[in-house]
């Protein structure tokens, strides 16, 4: 590799560090407020718009979603200042166990860590 | 081996300016752009990637146009004026096929499906390019070019004028251009919908300068106020991890060829279109379509009507 090419290509990197560094400081991200259930709906509406959802859990931290729609589980969960949305069976989304006050819902690919925060898991009001 | 002007060199620091300069004005609340820095942190990182993927098979690139154009057909003079206005249109016609492919052929938007990864549209979005796009082969499409006679370093000139078009048109900040370069030209308005998940604007908008190609052969999808575009890919990545993003579509092929059970499964994983299945239980940009035109239909109020 010669000197030029290694020159430049640090100088990139240099860039690169310093546009993401002031991005950071620009503070201009989506706003991303905790979830509320009216909230969730329109995202889950948005995601999976031939799905009827008959009822939604929340993570304890507004960050996370899990609905039931018939026999799949929605699920949403925030990545920086968007959302994830993936859809699985249901039996198999909410067998998953907690510990430490998250969920790790591994049927999920991602396998997204869901916080519990004062919610029962697996959610008994619509788990039946 | 490059051409000695390669214009996307060159333009390296206008790119750093322009971002620069979105940032600040959407800092300031004078443009619209939202930026989160992990997706800009992997959008330039695969910029910076793809610069250095480029030096590994450019040279083979370079040299098998070369080869080519020694067997050409025609010998055009890369000084004539003429030349030039005739590569403009013929090699933005090649980007769009290219483009095209690179949507409706899984082998081809496993290459270039990381352009579309992010969930945000901004400058960075721009240099969001791909690692593995010598390995996918879609350069070959441009060696026609060299055999008719176009000098290879002429081709890969206009591709690079090509690119550095294209670099603006990734912002929220422009919301129209005029009527008449709306019509003719690729713009913002048209990229947008373009990077768009909403089903209605998959597949669409393959222009690389001219958006006159979309038109002619019928991808064209204006942008609608109405329903905003959402961006990213239709199952978005679960992280920002860079390795994730450049090489998640290999690996599912990878994957579902090794679960194959017939030659038609082999070929239908590798040149079906993405989301292809052999029961059809997963989903395409055809079946989303379909099922959105059919949500439309039935949300639609009847004309008779009272």
């Amino acid at each position: 590799m010669d000197n030029a090419l290694l020159a430049q290509l640090l100088g990139s990197a240099l860039a690169v560090a310093l546009l993401v560094g002031l991005s950071a400081w620009a503070r201009i991200a989506r706003p991303a407020p905790a979830l509320d259930e009216t909230a969730a709906r329109k995202l889950l509406a948005d995601e999976f718009p031939d799905h009827g959802v008959q009822a939604v859990w929340i993570a304890g931290d507004g960050a996370g979603v899990v609905a039931r729609s018939a026999d799949l589980a929605l699920v949403l969960w925030r990545k920086g200042d968007g959302y994830v949305a993936r859809s699985g069976p249901w039996r198999d989304v909410v067998s998953a166990g907690a510990v430490d006050g998250r969920v790790r819902l591994t049927a999920l690919d991602g396998a997204p860590r869901l916080s519990l925060g004062d919610r029962a898991w697996p959610p008994a009001e619509i788990a039946a | 081996m490059k051409p000695a002007l390669d214009p996307v060199q060159l333009a390296i620091p206008f790119f750093v300016v322009a971002i620069v300069l979105e940032i600040l004005l959407a800092r300031f609340g004078k443009a619209r752009a939202s930026y989160e820095p992990r997706d800009a942190a992997t959008s330039l990182m695969m910029g910076l990637g793809s610069t250095i993927a480029g030096l590994v098979t450019g040279g083979a690139v370079f040299a098998a146009s070369l080869w080519v154009w020694e067997h050409r057909l025609f010998t055009i003079p890369m000084t004539a004026i003429w030349a030039w206005v005739v590569l403009f249109f013929a090699e933005d016609l090649t980007y769009y096929w290219f483009h095209r492919l690179s949507h409706e052929r899984r082998f081809w938007w496993a290459s270039h499906v990381n352009h579309h990864s992010s969930t945000h549209y901004n400058l960075t979005t721009a240099l969001r390019q791909t690692w593995t796009g010598g390995v996918a082969g879609t350069w070959l499409l441009w060696l026609p070019l060299s055999l008719l006679g176009f000098p290879p370093a002429m081709v890969a000139i206009q591709k690079g004028i090509s690119l550095v078009y294209q670099f603006w048109i990734h912002t929220e900040a422009v919301k129209r251009m005029p009527a008449w370069f709306e019509a003719v030209f690729n713009t913002p308005s048209h990229h947008r919908v373009h990077h768009a998940r909403n089903a209605r604007y998959l597949d669409a908008n393959y222009a690389g300068i001219l958006i006159i190609w979309d038109r002619m052969f019928g991808t064209f999808i204006p942008e609608d106020d109405a329903e905003p575009c959402r961006y990213g890919i239709v199952r978005n990545l679960p992280n920002f991890n860079l390795f994730t993003n450049v090489f998640h579509e290999w690996i599912g092929i990878g994957k579902d060829l090794a679960g194959s059970r017939s030659p038609r499964e082999v070929v239908g994983y590798l040149f079906g279109p993405p989301g292809w299945s052999p029961d059809g239980s997963r989903e395409t940009s055809h079946t989303l379509k379909a099922r959105w035109r059919a949500r439309a239909q039935e949300h639609k109020p009847a004309d008779n009507a009272p």
